[in-house]
């Protein structure tokens, strides 16, 4: 009977992880985005065993979309590893910072930088929702240097795309914090990448999405091994997270190629800013500072909040184009 | 990257890679329900997330060392743990891969630059572990 039961919260830990891995392979965040404040807020899992199996089961999402973008060569691999040298400093740095805040008993402020690391992440996509390809810039020195240039062909423009990237080291400073958030959060923190090289070296969006899920994976193993020796991953959970996880992308993959960019920033910031905002509120709860009210108390507000916010987003976003397209018919 | 074949190359290894890793983890699973626990845990300690957290039961009280008896033991912790080192060092053959196909190139920038992401990664498997444990 006990063992029906543990089977049973290994198979709810498996669906939750399938729409985690779904949603992060989508939008080229990874999973583990949404992998740990799900485990963190519905399974009441501690954060270190959430952040263990989630970094790890990153790995399985990143490599298993990641197999399906190298292959239709829209991920860019050399740009790619030149930006792992950051990453993978950073995760080093990232995951000794979470050794060091774990041994002083300071996850609440982990819980609390998590929400806004998800709320922040949300800026650069408000900003820049509807652009496919990015604007037309003069290449640099770095473009020459690192030669950052390629193209890919866009199933849904129907056309080959040329790119070049520019500013290769501000590319580099994002991709070191990217790696420093993966490290302590146990994430992919594909949004922090996706950053570095869509506004930062201005690569097109969807070399942007599938070169960091590809990246993701080279990070996740520099902090999983530290993670392991540090006895953060439960291998009941990281077996259930990393086969959920996995599932979930290969759908998500399957789907990313055949929808377009606007629709893929649109679902992620509605799941994550309300995922973002009910973790600083159990961030702050655990230290019961300002809020003090009980769990689904927070929840509810968090709905609501996110909600109104998206719909106020929403609306702002679809009336700047219904302003251009009143221009262009004039 | 001049010869595109190794994007494939890249593909294959990623999904081998992957796949190998999910068929561990699938066994362990399974063995680890027939056999209600493994390593001297029980399946009840280690799915109750905060007895585990307090008595220790994850990735450090599995020694690496005692992988291969785990297996012939057929034990499921082990295989899980397999499963996930694979999956650990799936990214680490790309990356390799990368730095074999700059050599052929010889883009000398881009081998050096691989060859730092190559030593990130092992400092933190295997000088890292010696300080912080």
């Amino acid at each position: 009977m006990t063992l029906l039961l543990i089977a049973l919260k290994f198979l709810t830990i498996v669906f939750g992880s399938i729409i985690a891995g779904f949603i992060g392979s989508l939008t080229g965040l990874g999973g583990g985005t949404v992998l740990v404040p799900v485990l963190t807020l519905f399974y009441g899992i501690p954060f270190i065993f959430a952040a263990g199996a989630s970094l790890i089961s990153t790995i399985a999402t990143s490599a298993g979309s990641a197999s399906a973008y190298t292959k239709k060569k829209i991920a860019n691999i050399k740009i790619g590893i030149g930006l792992e040298i950051a990453t993978t400093t950073g995760a080093i740095v990232g995951s000794l910072t979470l050794v060091f805040i774990d041994k002083h008993a300071l996850i609440w402020s982990v819980y609390v930088i998590f929400g806004l690391v998800l709320l922040f992440s949300l800026i650069p996509t408000i900003k820049k929702i509807g652009k496919e390809v990015p604007p037309e810039t003069k290449p640099d020195w770095s473009t020459k240097l690192f030669q950052l240039t390629g193209s890919y062909y866009d199933e849904r423009l129907r056309k080959t795309i040329k790119y070049h990237g520019i500013r290769w080291w501000l590319g580099e400073i994002v991709m070191f914090f990217a790696g420093f958030v993966s490290g302590l959060l146990g994430i992919g923190s594909g949004a922090l990448k996706v950053l570095g090289m869509d506004w930062a070296m201005n690569l097109p969006m969807k070399v942007t999405t599938t070169s960091s899920n590809f990246m993701i994976g080279i990070t996740a193993a520099t902090g999983s091994s530290i993670y392991w020796y540090e006895g953060y991953i439960n291998l009941f959970i990281a077996a259930a997270t990393a086969i959920g996880v996995l599932i979930g992308a290969f759908f998500g993959a399957k789907v990313l190629v055949r929808i377009s960019n606007e629709n893929i920033r649109w679902i992620f910031f509605a799941i994550l800013s309300f995922l973002g905002f009910d973790m600083v509120f159990k961030g702050l709860h655990l230290i019961n500072f300002l809020i003090t009210f009980s769990l689904m108390i927070q929840f509810f507000i968090s709905v609501i909040i996110s909600i109104v916010l998206i719909s106020l987003l929403y609306y702002n976003s679809k009336r700047k184009e219904w302003r251009k397209g009143n221009e262009k018919s004039r | 990257m001049k010869n595109h074949d190794d994007e494939i190359i890249i593909s294959y290894f990623l999904k081998a890679g992957v796949m190998i890793s999910v068929s561990f983890l699938i066994v362990g699973v399974i063995i680890l329900f027939a056999k209600n626990g493994g390593d001297g845990f029980t399946l009840t300690q280690m799915s109750s997330y905060n007895y585990a957290l307090a008595h220790g039961i994850d990735s450090k009280s599995v020694s690496l060392g005692k992988i291969v008896s785990g297996l012939s033991a057929i034990d499921g912790l082990y295989f899980i743990t397999v499963g996930l080192w694979v999956l650990i060092f799936t990214p680490i053959t790309v990356v390799f891969i990368g730095w074999l196909s700059f050599l052929e190139d010889k883009n000398y920038l881009y081998v050096g630059m691989a060859s730092i992401v190559l030593f990130n990664l092992f400092f933190a498997m295997l000088v890292i572990p010696r300080f912080i444990v």
